[in-house]
């Protein structure tokens, strides 16, 4: 008997179709597995026996061939386990064919039989043209986030047998989402730096029930949400999204922090340690509008596909924060790695913020591989086996210290070498730095301010303010400022008469390159409608923008 | 570019290689610094000297590498002066601890006139840098030239004014501690060739020596035993600058110092040597004094100053800024003005040129 059931496999952020095909036959009794599988593949015979057995279901004597179609394509995970068993059980005659007409199937088995989940559910299920997939319950969500296919699950491989036989009907999706334990680890690839802003409270979930936002929306939903729906007005204690109210002081870089999310625009911090650089950073996402639609959908695959944790409603609608390690290597940046092409880092960042803490720490490659993907928001990761390309759109928002001491800008003094600091500038200069529109000092704030000051505005009016901005931007046609392009700029940031003179003068004096001319302009069209000003640009917005530009940040310049 | 020394030779056949070749060859072998070449050259010419060092090693160098290092430094635009012979430097010749060679690119203009030393450290504020520019370019223009080491932060800028003062200003002299051939610091390419061409660069090390950390203060004695007056801008109290001091009073040639902010701690020394008892150099003017000239370039700054005075609201930002460094945040903290209004105010003064930013940072200028 031959049995050929539908599923999926995982490469890069895409899915790629297989077809599982199981032939049971009289002869030496044996099981193989071909057509490229990977080990974790080639293991799946040993769990699907264990489970088989374990549901009291018989493991046939017979000579068993399972073939993953098409086979020039690798394999690789433990997600086809349950195609293999379903194959085989209608192969060896222990399930009508029938019950699994138009089913694809897709999960993780144990030995006991249970049903688990494996990473990368969201593009592998966009992959499957079956009208039908069986999944995990702990995968359940994500399956649903494309809306497109049926979804079914059950607990254990007894019942997926017992549903498929007709013996009883499949369970119902949305309530054994509810029964499966938050803390399981729900992949075996969940990153150290996941989001934090992971709501403690997983009640009962899922769109099945309570649609796009409805009770548990309210925990994904962040403050940008909560002005287009002020009926799901998040709470950012519940979040637990750090709040802009907690920095004190420091006008300047709440600015530029306002300006980096209402445009666009990379942002470098420059200060010295416990100045509140990263304090700073871990608050940008929170100011940055939810994701929609196919950028929401992009943001969902790749943190599938990389198996890092999603929301419980499976869509994920906060923009990502991602804050890398300055150990981090090229690959786990950029994505890559022989087996299946892992969106990197950046990757996981789109749609959101990529936070470099120790800009100068990280080694000068790996910092060169960011500048492709940073100018056209796709990295294409080739190896010898194909390429993909991995979506990589974000928000770069990097911190140094002004010296490798970090003693300057203290009232310390600083006690580095000029040969020391020189090397420190020049991996911090060039091409990369020049990428940066907002390079801002930040000082330490005044003791009294910590401790006794007024708390800064909170992060719902900015917001607010830089949602307005945003979708000024969006009726000019771009998704921020910062990608206006150059010609464009004198049609969309017309300059006030005083507001030119002074860039002018900056351009004949040599203070301003004619790149930077345009970076400045970008970033004054941002102030500008950060403030509701009108269509052109005044003097004073220009003049912040370029206070907001500062240079290397890096300290004094040598003569 | 064949100096009076006429150390310059056509041929290249060892008997016609003349004595400045096996002089700047001895230079070159490995392991002679400066101070045992002046062992080695001591009481006999320097082909016998360089004869005598060649039988000691192995492998034992030839004549040829005399000619072939010869043939390099005339390619290199390089004269060669030894200690002794004619064409040395008469300004260096008497001194207790004369470089036995010297390599130098450029005329020898420089060595003739009156020569003031005007040194500081690498991390210089924008202060430093102002005033050794002014010092630079009023002395040159006063016919004197300056010299110095090339460096970052002071002893470009003093460079940098004295070629500002033009074509017919006194002739910079800088003293540097690599080869002639081995620019350092990287950044100062272009300047280091508008010196050459100027006025001159001297070194004791041979070509393509590298700028080890002990050849600088080697160097700096030099820079005391050219200069008829050392003025100190800005340094640490420990540093290069030091050096050269030390090595200045040992000669007993007056030492100059700039006045700065009591609390900078680049002004450290400076000021202690003002509280020593040493002569202010305010401007170009206090240093002729001393040199007994009187002006007769460009002079002092003019007493008023031209830039527009600034409006009282960015009156009160100047004086927020002081005369120290502060970034943008700290103004707008200090100021408590919005950084919308901060950045108009600064951009205004920058612009009328009463601050200059740089890195993010905002410093008072001076007027120029």
């Amino acid at each position: 008997m031959i049995a050929s059931i539908p599923s999926a496999t995982l490469l890069g952020v895409e899915g790629r179709p297989v077809h599982v095909e199981v032939h049971v036959s009289n002869g030496l009794p044996g099981f193989t597995v071909v057509g490229l599988p990977d080990a974790a593949c080639r293991e799946s015979r040993d769990r699907v026996r264990a489970a088989l057995i374990s549901h009291g279901l018989p493991w046939p004597t017979k000579r068993v061939t399972v073939n993953l179609a098409p086979s020039g394509v690798r394999k690789g995970g433990p997600g086809l386990d349950l195609p293999i068993a379903v194959g085989l059980l209608i192969a060896a005659g222990e399930v009508p064919a029938a019950g699994a007409e138009g089913m694809a199937f897709l999960g993780e088995l144990g030995l006991d039989g249970s049903l688990r989940p494996v990473p990368g559910v969201v593009p592998m299920v966009a992959a499957m043209a079956t009208g039908t997939v069986v999944v995990p319950p702990a995968s359940v969500p994500e399956a649903s986030v494309l809306g497109r296919h049926r979804v079914r699950a059950a607990p254990t491989l007894g019942d997926v047998v017992a549903c498929l036989r007709g013996d009883q009907p499949w369970p119902d999706a949305a309530v054994l989402v509810g029964a499966v334990d938050p803390a399981a680890p729900s992949v075996g690839a969940a990153a150290a730096n996941g989001p934090e802003a992971e709501p403690a409270d997983r009640a009962v979930v899922g769109r099945a029930v309570a649609g796009a936002t409805g009770a548990a929306g309210a925990a994904v939903a962040d403050a940008a949400t909560a002005i287009a729906d002020p009926g799901t007005a998040a709470d950012p204690a519940a979040t637990g999204v750090p709040d802009l109210a907690d920095v004190r002081g420091q006008p300047v870089a709440r600015v530029a922090l306002e300006v980096a999310a209402a445009g666009g625009h990379h942002l470098l911090l420059c200060g010295p340690p416990g100045a509140g650089k990263t304090m700073l950073a871990r608050r940008l996402p929170a100011l940055l509008p939810a994701l929609e639609g196919a950028e929401a959908l992009e943001a969902t695959t790749i943190h599938s596909a990389a198996g890092v944790p999603l929301p419980p409603d499976g869509l994920l609608r906060r923009p990502p924060f991602r804050a890398p390690h300055h150990g981090a290597s090229a690959v786990a940046l950029v994505g890559g790695g022989s087996a299946w092409m892992r969106p990197g880092e950046i990757s996981l960042a789109h749609g959101g913020v990529l936070f470099l803490d120790e800009l100068g720490e990280f080694p000068a490659s790996v910092l060169d591989s960011l500048r492709q993907p940073l100018e056209e928001g796709v990295v294409r990761v080739c190896r010898a086996r194909g390429s993909v390309s991995l979506p990589a759109r974000f928000l770069l928002v990097a911190a140094t210290n002004p010296c490798p001491c970090g003693g300057s800008g203290t009232g310390m003094p600083c006690r580095c070498s000029p040969a020391a600091l020189a090397r420190y500038r020049r991996r911090l200069s060039g091409p990369l730095l020049d990428r940066f529109d907002l390079r801002v000092v930040v000082s330490r704030p005044d003791p009294s301010t910590l401790v006794g000051g007024p708390p800064g505005e909170a992060t719902a009016p900015v917001a607010r303010r830089v949602a307005q901005a945003r979708a000024r931007a969006r009726a000019r046609g771009f998704r921020s400022n910062a990608e206006i392009p150059a010609p464009l700029l004198d049609r969309l940031a017309p300059l006030a008469p005083p507001a030119w003179a002074l860039l002018e003068q900056g351009l004949r004096r040599g203070t301003l390159s004619a790149r930077g001319l345009h970076r400045v302009r970008r970033v004054a069209r941002t102030i500008a409608d950060l403030a509701g000003h009108g269509e052109v640009v005044s003097e004073e917005h220009v003049c912040l923008a370029l206070a907001l530009r500062g240079e290397a940040g890096l300290g004094e310049v040598a003569a | 570019m064949s100096g009076p020394d006429g150390a310059r030779a056509g041929g290249t056949v060892g008997s016609e290689l003349p004595a400045e070749a096996f002089a700047a060859a001895l230079a070159a072998l490995p392991g002679v610094g400066p101070a045992g070449l002046a062992r080695l050259l001591s009481g006999c010419d320097p082909r016998t000297a360089w004869e005598r060092e060649a039988r000691r090693r192995s492998p034992r160098p030839g004549l040829g590498e005399v000619a072939a290092g010869w043939s390099a430094l005339e390619t290199a635009g390089v004269s060669v002066s030894v200690l002794g012979r004619p064409g040395y430097p008469a300004c260096l010749a008497a001194d207790h601890e004369a470089p036995a060679v010297l390599f130098r690119r450029g005329g020898p203009g420089g060595l003739e006139g009156r020569r003031v030393a005007v040194v500081g450290t690498r991390r210089c504020t924008a202060y430093g840098r102002d005033v050794a520019f002014d010092l630079g370019r009023e002395l040159a223009g006063n016919g004197v030239t300056v010299v110095s080491g090339l460096a970052l932060g002071v002893d470009g800028a003093a460079h940098a004014g004295a070629l500002a003062a033009g074509p017919t200003a006194g002739p910079p002299v800088a003293v540097v501690g690599s080869g002639l051939d081995v620019v350092y610091p990287r950044g100062h390419a272009r300047l280091w060739e508008q010196v050459a061409a100027a006025g001159a660069i001297l070194s004791e090390a041979p070509l393509g020596a590298r700028p080890e950390p002990w050849r600088f203060p080697v160097r700096n004695r030099v820079i005391a035993a050219l200069a008829e007056v050392v003025v100190v801008v800005e340094s640490p109290d420990r540093g290069g600058s030091r050096h050269t001091v030390e090595a200045a009073m040992a000669r007993d040639r007056p030492v100059m110092a700039v006045p700065g902010p009591v609390r900078s701690a680049t002004s450290d020394l400076p000021n202690a040597l003002l509280a020593d008892g040493c002569h202010p150099a305010r401007d170009a003017l206090d240093v002729l004094v001393a040199l007994d000239l009187a002006p007769t370039g460009p002079g002092p700054a003019p007493p008023t100053d031209p830039r527009p005075p600034p409006p009282p609201g960015e009156v009160e930002v100047l004086e927020a800024l002081g005369w120290g460094r502060k970034s943008f945040e700290d103004l707008a903290v200090a100021t408590g003005r919005s950084p919308a209004a901060l950045g108009v105010a600064l951009a205004h003064l920058e612009r009328d040129g009463w601050v200059s930013g740089h890195g993010g940072w905002w410093e008072r200028a001076v007027a120029r």
